[in-house]
């Protein structure tokens, strides 16, 4: 285990150190610079030169990135130039705003996918079965920013049952952080509600055609514990691979739900941070993007030992 | 019948709401008004930031020596008053006395010269105070400003809004860009700034409006405050902030789209303004590139394009026909020189074209994500194919479209707004094109107008100057104006006493 640990670990590092040379790279090669953000059209070239020598953009492009690396090694993400704090402060400040935004989305996205696969699969090939796969399309097929503005209009607008935006933290109140979370919870999940029924569907249905569950079957066990206790812990693992992907896929999401529904996240800042072209911000946010995606891919293999103990991490 | 009945009603309502004296209207304090904002301001520290998003914010925290009326005119706002010696070198302002800071110290001398000092060094327009060679506290409350040279146009730099010259306590003025605590004097003081989320101001008890104010006046005057607080809400998603306000958790938005205000429009819940003009539309030419730099060529395209087919189409209901480089009722404004504008002739567009030496090359016109600039760039690249030029479009976010218009390669058309510029006057609209910043080439003729239009003292020779600056960049089509634009606000029925201007003003406003 511990040697699996320290090889993924290392493989983490690489791939960091990739991420973050590629983030340099792209976005210094998109033209543009902070001094359109704080600068008008009519600012003239020395002001913007002298900006520029301010901000330390002045400098060679190598010296920057040799900077960058130094400070990311001493755990210093930067000082973002817009938001003049460290890049560190400000991605954790709004770190338990995404996380409790997809960690609610994911457990929305696994509860149902999960319940609508196990649905589908049990009725294989009858009403509820093309209904659940039906509706699962409809969720992969649907752009998340038009779903959001479509809740927002329907049920805040129309029904006001939730607030069309905002953040409320759970500390200062957990009924409205409840309120204010679902809608933008419910975009971001049921785009992968779809994709983890379709998977557990075609898993259900593999194990379902196994012996083991005809034996149990002949048993005369109950079609509820035959499905919960034997089928969905051996259908688990292609389950687990999804989940790994899916975490990945909601972080990627909530950057644009955090824009639909004015939630102050990680997302929004890398949004603001790329049209102001803060690169601190950019840098630091996509590497530590990265960084949360490696851990729950990690997660994920470990938890494959417990959900089938024939996997065997060394 | 009916409906056209209660809708001309609601607006018949809303122009003498607009129209009534302040007096007569019954005042109530209290409430927290929401307003929804596209963006967040890069900075809340007034003097280094020239974004829109930003004086939203902090004009309503500090104040300067000179601000805006009404019509843009400069008049005393923390000064009391200005004596100009009569070789127009030295400026002497009496600072109002008892006007107390956010923290509760009282503004003097040294605050206005430490803050006069910063923005020489850190501002963000640190040109406006450029011709000043001397700062002094004369006084516990007088400051004396020596300038280098004779420039007419100070007092209209001192009250610029564009990045405020604003007056901050000096322990705060000592302080590097963007590290100040957010300390002024203005009529709200700083409550919190959520990063990504609001910023909220709340007003300021101890606030000493202008005794010689009467009245809201532009960005000077009375500044009286019902409300208790006001948040500033960043919600960059256009949709959400319409549902925003339509579900009553927004009370005013900054900006809406024309659909929008027009399907607002008839409810009497929603009251709908207008700013018109808020900026121009201006499409440049690189002077530096063949064909763009050929003046054949640029005055073919003048003659060609339909400025209102332009117009009409990027600002739908909220434009203006107008080719005078001032916006209307400025001090300046004039349309001599403007004859060549919006002709709309593809016959002498050709034969003009004919003259350059324009082989059927493509062209680049960059152009940022903004619609209306888009359909801008869309309609002249269909017009301009009538007579034969070829041009695409490189669309890309602003950062990107900012940094390569101001190269000298790399594009030949580009078009964006000048909202700010024609506010505040003459200098700033010429401003621009001196050294051949837009342009990419310097012309001299604008170089040496602009230089007789800093150290002429005398109104009427300022504005035979501004008058020869119109007509040559007509004669030479320089760059091309299409219109004045507007947009539309969008506040609560409940919001009262609220007149639209430049930034969303909120003294002087209460909830009914």
């Amino acid at each position: 285990m511990s040697s699996f640990l320290a090889k993924r670990l290392a493989g983490a590092l690489v791939v960091l150190a990739l991420v973050s040379m590629m983030s340099f790279a792209i976005i210094w090669l998109v033209p543009g610079d902070p001094t359109a953000a704080f600068l008008d059209t009519s600012a003239t070239p020395e002001q913007v030169a002298r900006l520029r020598r301010e901000l330390g953009l002045d400098k060679p492009i190598l010296v920057q990135m040799v900077d960058w690396y130094g400070r990311v090694l001493r755990g210093d993400l930067g000082h973002s130039i817009l938001l003049n704090r460290s890049v560190t402060a400000a991605i954790l400040e709004r770190l338990p705003v995404t996380l409790s935004l997809t960690g609610f989305a994911l457990v929305l996205a696994l509860i149902g996918g999960i319940a609508a696969g196990i649905v589908a699969a049990v009725n294989h090939n009858r009403w509820p079965d093309q209904l659940v796969m039906t509706v699962a399309l409809f969720g992969l097929s649907v752009p998340d920013f038009w779903l959001g503005i479509m809740l927002i209009l329907v049920l805040a607008v129309q029904f006001g049952l939730f607030p069309t935006g905002g953040y409320i933290p759970l500390g200062d109140d957990p009924f409205g952080w409840m309120r204010s979370i679902i809608m933008p919870a419910a975009t971001l999940a049921i785009i992968q509600v779809g994709f983890i029924a379709r998977m557990t569907r075609a898993s259900m249905l593999e194990v379902l055609n196994q012996d083991f569950i005809r034996t149990a079957d002949a048993k005369g066990l109950k079609r509820a514990e035959i499905m919960l206790r034997h089928g969905l812990p051996n259908a688990l693992v292609p389950i687990l691979t999804v989940g790994g992907i899916v975490a990945g896929a909601l972080l990627g999401g909530a950057v644009i739900v955090e824009q639909v529904f004015s939630i102050p996240g990680v997302g929004r800042l890398i949004i603001g941070g790329i049209l102001s072209r803060d690169y601190p911000v950019i840098q630091g946010g996509l590497l530590f993007l990265a960084v949360i995606y490696l851990m729950v891919n990690l997660a994920v293999d470990v938890l494959y030992a417990v959900a089938d103990p024939r996997v065997r991490l060394e | 019948m009916k409906r056209w009945m209660i809708s001309s009603l609601a607006a018949m309502g809303a122009v003498v709401l607009t129209a009534a004296p302040d007096a007569a209207l019954a005042q109530r304090k209290g409430g927290d008004v929401i307003i929804g904002m596209v963006q967040a301001p890069p900075s809340l520290d007034a003097q280094v930031t020239s974004a829109q998003a930003a004086r939203n914010v902090t004009l309503h925290l500090y104040e300067t020596l000179f601000a805006r009326d009404e019509n843009a005119k400069p008049v005393p706002e923390l000064a009391e008053d200005v004596k100009i010696s009569g070789d127009g070198k030295t400026y002497v302002f009496p600072i109002r006395k008892g006007v107390k800071f956010h923290n509760g110290k009282e503004l003097d001398a040294n605050d206005v010269v430490a803050s006069l000092e910063r923005y020489r060094k850190i501002g963000a327009s640190a040109s406006l105070l450029k011709a000043i060679d001397t700062v002094k506290a004369t006084g516990p409350h007088e400051v004396t400003i020596g300038l280098n040279e004779v420039q007419s146009t100070f007092l209209d730099n001192l009250s610029s809004p564009r990045a405020p010259i604003a007056i901050y306590p000096a322990e705060e003025a000592a302080k590097p860009a963007n590290q100040i605590n957010y300390i002024g004097t203005g009529p709200f003081r700083f409550v919190e700034y959520k990063p990504d989320s609001h910023v909220k101001i709340a007003r300021f008890d101890g606030y000493v409006p202008n005794p010689k104010a009467t009245g809201r006046d532009g960005l000077a005057g009375k500044k009286e405050v019902f409300l208790d607080s006001v948040t500033f809400r960043f919600m960059p998603e256009a949709g959400a902030r319409n549902a925003a306000f339509e579900a009553g958790e927004v009370q005013l938005l900054e900006t809406v789209d024309g659909p929008t205000a027009k399907r607002l429009e008839g409810n009497k819940n929603y009251a709908i303004y207008k700013v018109l003009p808020f900026a121009f539309q201006v499409i440049k030419f690189n002077h530096a590139q063949a064909p763009t730099g050929d003046v054949n060529f640029r005055l073919a395209v003048q003659a060609a394009l339909d400025m209102e087919e332009i117009m009409g189409i990027s600002y739908p209901d909220i434009y203006q026909m107008d080719g005078a480089w001032l916006y209307p009722g400025a001090p300046f404004y004039s349309t001599t020189g403007t004859e060549k504008y919006n002709k709309a002739d593809l016959a002498a567009g050709k034969a003009l074209l004919a003259k350059s030496g324009y082989k059927g090359e493509k062209l680049t016109f960059i152009v940022d994500n903004l619609r209306p600039n888009i359909d801008t760039a869309t309609v002249l690249q269909q017009r301009l194919k009538e007579i034969g030029i070829n041009v695409e479009l490189s669309v890309a976010d602003w950062p990107t479209v900012s940094k390569t218009g101001f190269t000298p390669t790399g594009w030949h058309f580009w078009v964006h707004g000048y909202g700010i510029e024609p506010y505040e006057g003459p200098a700033s609209v010429m401003a621009p094109w001196v050294n051949g910043t837009s342009q990419q080439k310097k012309d001299d003729k604008i170089d040496a107008l602009y230089a007789s239009l800093n150290t002429a003292m005398d109104e009427g020779k300022r504005k035979q100057i501004f008058t020869e600056f119109q007509t040559h960049m007509y004669d030479n089509a320089v760059a091309m104006k299409a219109g004045n634009y507007g947009l539309f606000q969008v506040a609560t029925g409940k919001l009262k006493n609220f007149k639209p201007s430049r930034i969303p003003r909120m003294w002087g406003v209460w909830l009914d």
